[in-house]
């Protein structure tokens, strides 16, 4: 017997909310493994030119500037907290609690975003650029343009998915304040969040592969 | 039913502390990545010791952040799955290429003089040549 709010949300077709809730998560864990499947692709090809030219990937890799890759690295370490806490709040019924915290992820994804456009207009107005645009004098070994291109492919497809996320989470952010998340019914908050997770954890092997070594 | 239910109990039985603590743990894995790229070491352990610490800080926010340690069964399925996926596929192409003959891959800056001594080809025109 379902508790009394819960027929507003259960689908017809499950036979309670915790059967829901976890075809919800286990669809999203489906999407989230075909967006590593789209990310190992680009790291499949990093690995290769890598290997293929390790002395200029690792010549090249000291032209990112690694003091911008570090302070993103934190801020979307913290942005991934912020969301941990919202869910954790959402499930407590705080629903302007959790809309505060999404709020900070929300701004957190704009620092990360604001920090990437000032790298890569440093890497346009330097020459730093992909394929047959590379106009880098300092750095014209072979493999130094193939560098730029995985660089901008994999960095640009991850600030692809920060801008996406920003957009799902603001969502979450105007519904948590509007009261729609409970104790009984958070899913979406839990959805969204494992996203932003996504989008952290994939950064956490971009920033040592691209600015470290 | 019955997993799942116990699933969703189990997962709200946590405090925020552990987030926090996860937080923390993070940042220092983070700071430890960064001090370690500056320690003088033998080529292959830069890029071993960076994905090793990679692997804890994904492992971390995979079980905590993103609960896979609270919801069992068939999550974790996809996402073992998915990772055992993406091992087959970079290991395979770096196998590969790494068991071709040498002239089957891009020369090297650094193999460009052995196995037999050939010439160094001319470097494509405007380009610096290879140092």
């Amino acid at each position: 017997m379902p508790p009394e709010g819960q027929a507003t949300f259960l689908q017809h077709h499950f036979p309670d909310a915790p059967t829901q809730e976890h075809a919800a998560r286990l669809g999203m864990w489906l999407f989230l493994a075909t967006e590593v499947l789209l990310f190992t692709a680009l790291f499949t090809g990093y690995a290769l030119y890598r290997y293929l030219f390790s002395e200029t990937f690792h010549a090249a890799s000291k032209y990112i500037e690694t003091s911008v890759g570090l302070t993103n690295t934190v801020v979307l370490i913290t942005s991934s907290l912020t969301v941990a806490l919202a869910l954790h709040a959402a499930r407590q019924g705080q629903g302007r609690r959790a809309a505060a915290l999404l709020a900070a992820t929300l701004a957190f994804g704009g620092v990360f975003m604001v920090l990437k456009g000032f790298e890569y207009h440093h890497h346009f107005v330097t020459g730093q650029l992909p394929g047959r645009f590379y106009a880098f004098a300092e750095l014209a070994a072979p493999g130094a343009a193939m560098f730029f291109t995985i660089y901008f492919l994999m960095t640009g497809l991850h600030g692809l998915h920060v801008l996406i996320g920003m957009g799902v989470l603001g969502w979450l952010a105007g519904r948590a304040w509007r009261g729609d998340f409970s104790p009984a019914y958070h899913t979406p908050v839990e959805l969204g969040g494992l996203y932003w997770h996504l989008v952290d954890l994939i950064w956490i092997f971009l920033f040592p592969l691209l600015y470290l070594i | 039913m019955a997993h799942a239910t116990e699933s969703a109990h189990r997962g709200k039985a946590h405090g925020a502390g552990r987030y926090v603590a996860v937080w923390v743990a993070l940042l220092v894995l983070t700071a430890l990545t960064y001090a370690v790229r500056r320690y003088d070491m033998q080529e292959p352990w830069h890029l071993v010791s960076a994905l090793l610490i990679a692997v804890t800080k994904a492992t971390l926010v995979a079980l905590v952040f993103m609960h896979l340690w609270d919801h069992g069964g068939a999550t974790r399925l996809a996402v073992l799955t998915s990772v055992a996926f993406a091992a087959l596929l970079i290991g395979l192409v770096l196998v590969d290429n790494a068991t071709r003959f040498p002239y089957a891959n891009p020369p090297r800056a650094a193999s460009y003089q052995d196995p037999a001594g050939a010439p160094r080809p001319p470097a494509p025109a405007g380009r610096a040549p290879a140092h």
